[in-house]
């Protein structure tokens, strides 16, 4: 990275053009609606007021909330990380029979989570799940709302967050130095000892942020408590969207919504204070790869394996049977009793043969695809300038394009909402609210920080001399961005582009804020089959939908890790070295 | 040719080159020597264009460049790691230069093939992806894709510095003959004095962004202007107190006692010379011995000196560690500083 004085940066018209759309986009969309919020919530009418805390501490529904959304919270920082941790030694670091069909049940949570995975779990377990009729044919008596509430959620939240854990715990697991194990060994530590005092240990910074990471989905939880909650257990961001339906109580909702942004700042703050405190994985010039750990007691061995098939069961059933349901006729799922007779390709021709229900599905595709294309599009100029001119004025404008980061969907899009919802001179005299654009431009906006971030990082990968020897051979600087540069963090910029598709693609947070109400996006589709007792149909059309969903985020991973993962297994294989995934 | 007058180089607070004086004449092969951060890459840089100094003027040809964009200077450049675009295959490498020209695609062909010749690329090799090279065809895809564009001075930063040693010796001759039969104007940056003691026509020995000593190869090695020079370039003996004392008692009336002293290996003798000599003979006893191959490194401790010397295959017989040994040494050669 160079420094550059700022008198110097606007010497080129890219660099001046680049950051005046930037300056503008971050006021425009990032500062002034986050401000309105504030302001709305504690100036109403220009005053300093209590009045939006005072509603929410006589409000009990919203306490409630909040209690709920804590306690939600600090259950699942514990219970994904109990599964999550298992989850990685049993794939990564114990020697565990057929640990790569395991790994691929435990990551069926990478291609399904959100509205999709809540929704999945209330058509099997829930009130009129599958699993439920078909158990009360045999025990009436049993309650139909048994998979509900607090339980329900923990459950549902449990197995959809420990994606964190194989993606990231996973690859720090794989940092470790074996040689400190070997040591450990070589003096007379056992199996258990060396997981306790070794492996563990070195986890620790990484099991951390993880554990914070938990903490704020299970803070900022929508679709879990919306679809499984029930009325008994809701939490923050249901609340901030029911309450920002009324004119009269938006700000409660907006409170509410600051009350979690905060939340995330701070605990993103402690998170990158124990970052900065350094990790710990290895300080071996030639550090050796990991082998994995037989478990020498006979019993521990067979229970390890029996509890780690057992979660296997438990991840890949709701998969297994999603794509079973897509193909069998709606009565039979309701019933709970399957004949040879039920099976039909009915439902996938209903999707693809019925315009209006195709069309959230390709609502959602346009979105996603739209968004990705701008935000990458875009990032791929705000990054080189960041990247090449270090200065003040980039600085700021760095930390700016990183608030999305620190606050959650939901408080972007109310602030959204709010503020465009009148004639707005920054968007050229325009009403956003109830148009198509708002709902593109939140999804612009929550992808910002994910893809600056990753794109600078290809351009500062770029060794600096390939820049110096085109800047001699004559080229100019859009000349080397576009002939040199680009070529280089193409897949890079690729692989953004795919991952953002994905995460849009089922999205719910902004989108039941933000849709316009002839566009309905696939998530809000989704929901909707949830309510009421009439939801037959649209539980099987929602099963093809995810078995769709399922097959392009599959393929999108299979793009973006699996090529990549299969040549870096080659390279590890051809080195002699032990790996599973 | 090239003259850097009073140039300084700083980085915030950090002063990298403080006063830069040096001149480059045409068609020389002009080296910057020095150990890792003392400003020899930053002088190249400067006189690139990719930094501009905080003081002082570069003149290239008589006219002021210090300012001028590093593409309008006339310089081709040859980095440590070559820089080649890996999304490009080698032709379109080396014809970067001249697509960014806007050279016609039939001239571009014949430029592209004629350089190639030059620096032996093949034809097959010109198709390929620079990725599917080794690193000294790569280093020669550098040179060709800076010389193509016919600039008036090569800058060469360190391009041998990732090749094998014996590659190294190689392209060194290669490198050299290439220069000499263009006639260009070559600035060569290196850390390692034999590289800069075989192809250069002079040489700027740097330390702490200053110049120590510019001169021709020999007058580097054996008329070291500084302390620096002399114990960076080549390897010394430092003598001790008491040595410089019996040289002087026995002849060495020039030497100075006070002076710091250093004497070349190959200038110390295990064998009395023949003939007349000046050559003064010390007592010593064999501490070790190293053997090389074509020559031996004997270390004889004498008067509180560890003095070592060389001696070539075949140059008598080897001595034993711990068997008394005479050394011969003209005080003439000995450096004082």
């Amino acid at each position: 990275m160079r420094n550059s004085s700022w008198a110097s940066m606007f010497r080129s018209p890219f660099v001046v053009i680049v950051s005046l759309v930037t300056l503008w986009f971050v006021a425009t969309f990032l500062v002034f609606p986050n401000a309105n919020l504030l302001i709305s919530t504690f100036l109403p009418q220009g005053q300093f007021s209590f009045r939006a805390i005072d509603k929410l501490v006589s409000s009990e529904r919203a306490m409630n909330s909040l209690w709920h959304s804590f306690a939600l919270a600090a259950t699942l920082a514990v219970t994904v990380n109990v599964v999550g941790i298992f989850i990685v030694l049993v794939t990564d670091y114990f020697k565990i029979r057929g640990a790569r069909m395991l790994w691929l049940g435990y990551a069926t949570t990478l291609i399904y989570g959100g509205i999709v995975l809540a929704a999945g779990y209330n058509f099997i377990y829930g009130r009129y799940g599958f699993v439920t009729n078909a158990v009360r044919n045999w025990f009436p008596e049993i309650d139909p709302n048994w998979f509900s509430g607090y339980f329900a959620v923990v459950v549902v939240m449990t197995l959809a967050t420990t994606t964190n854990h194989m993606l990231f715990l996973g690859s720090s697991l794989a940092k470790i130095d074996y040689q400190t194990i070997e040591a450990a060994r070589n003096m007379g530590a056992s199996t258990m000892s060396i997981l306790w005092r070794i492996v563990l240990p070195a986890l620790r910074p990484m099991i951390f942020a993880v554990t914070v990471l938990t903490f704020l989905t299970g803070l900022g939880a929508l679709t879990a408590p919306l679809v499984l909650g029930g009325t008994d257990f809701q939490t923050i961001a249901p609340m901030i969207l029911t309450f920002s339906k009324s004119t009269g109580s938006r700000d409660l909702a907006a409170l509410l919504a600051v009350i979690l942004g905060l939340a995330t700042i701070v605990l993103l703050a402690m998170m990158n204070r124990v970052e900065k405190s350094g990790v710990y994985f290895s300080v071996a010039k030639v550090a050796t790869p990991l082998q994995k750990q037989r478990i020498p007691n006979r019993f521990a061995n067979a229970a390890v394996h029996v509890a780690a098939y057992v979660l296997f069961v438990v991840y890949a059933t709701p998969v297994l049977l999603i794509v079973l349901f897509s193909f069998l006729q709606s009565s039979a799922i309701l019933t709970g009793s399957i004949t040879w007779g039920d099976f039909t390709l009915d439902n996938y021709a209903t999707v693809f043969g019925t315009p209006a229900v195709l069309r959230p599905f390709v609502v959602s595709v346009v979105y996603s695809a739209l968004a990705s294309a701008i935000v990458v599009g875009g990032m791929l100029f705000v990054s080189r300038v960041l990247q090449k001119h270090r200065n003040p004025v980039t600085t700021m404008l760095e930390y700016l394009l990183h608030i999305p980061w620190i606050l959650p969907t939901i408080l972007i899009a109310l602030a959204l909402v709010m503020t465009f919802d009148r004639p707005n001179a920054m968007v050229g005299g325009q009403v956003l609210t109830g148009t198509t654009s708002l709902l593109l431009i939140a999804y612009v906006i929550v992808k910002v920080p994910f893809t600056l971030r990753l794109l600078k990082a290809a351009f500062a990968s770029v060794p600096e001399s390939l820049e110096d020897a085109a800047r001699i051979l004559g080229a100019g600087s859009m000349f080397t961005l576009r002939k040199v540069l680009v070529p280089l963090i193409l897949p890079t910029a690729a692989a953004i582009t795919a991952l953002n598709f994905n995460s849009l693609l089922d999205d719910y947070d902004a989108a039941v804020f933000l849709y316009h109400p002839l566009y309905q996006p696939l998530g809000v589709a989704i929901k909707a089959s949830t309510e009421g007792e009439n939801n037959v149909d649209s539980m099987s059309i929602t099963f093809v939908y995810t078995v769709l969903l399922m097959i392009i985020m599959g393929f999108t991973m299979y793009l973006v890790y699996g090529r990549g993962g299969s040549s870096t297994r080659r390279r590890k294989r051809r080195a002699g070295t032990v790996t599973v995934k | 040719m090239i003259r850097f007058e009073n140039v300084e180089v700083s980085f915030g607070e950090k002063i990298a080159i403080p006063d830069l004086n040096l001149e480059i004449e045409q068609g020389e092969f002009f080296t910057l020597l020095g150990p890792s951060g003392c400003g020899k890459t930053t002088a190249l840089r400067t006189l690139a264009g990719f930094i501009e100094p905080s003081r002082g003027e570069i003149y290239i040809d008589g006219k002021v460049a210090t300012r001028l964009p590093s593409e309008k200077r006339s310089v081709g450049m040859v980095f440590q790691n070559y820089a080649l675009f890996p999304s490009m295959s080698v032709r379109e490498n080396i014809a970067f230069g001249l697509r960014v020209r806007k050279t016609r695609k039939a001239e571009t062909a014949l430029l592209v093939d004629e350089i190639a010749a030059q620096v032996e690329l093949t034809s097959e090799q010109l198709a390929k992806n620079v990725s599917e090279l080794s690193g000294g065809q790569q280093q020669r895809v550098a040179i060709a894709r800076a010389l193509v564009l016919k600039p008036r001075i090569l800058l060469l930063d360190e391009p041998l510095s990732n090749l094998d040693a014996k590659l190294r010796v190689q392209l060194r001759e290669q490198l050299k003959n290439l220069q000499r039969e263009l006639g260009i104007t070559t600035v060569y940056v290196t850390h390692d004095q034999e590289e800069a003691l075989t192809m250069s026509d002079r040489i700027a020995v740097f330390n702490h962004g200053v110049v120590e000593q510019v001169g021709t190869p020999e007058e580097i090695y054996n008329r070291s202007g500084t302390e620096f020079v002399c114990t960076f370039v080549g390897a010394m003996n430092r003598l001790s107190g008491d040595v410089v004392h019996q040289l002087r008692q026995r002849g060495g009336t020039g030497l100075a006692a006070a002076k710091t002293s250093y004497l070349r290996l190959e200038k110390v003798s295990l064998h009395a010379p023949t003939g007349a000599t000046a050559a003064i003979r010390l007592d010593g006893v064999v501490a070790g011995r190293s053997y090389h191959g074509s020559h031996s490194t004997y270390t004889i401790d004498s008067h509180g000196s560890s003095i070592r010397a060389l001696v070539p295959e075949g140059g008598g017989c080897p001595l034993e560690p711990g068997s008394a040994a005479q050394l011969y040494i003209d005080p003439s050669s000995v450096l004082q500083y």
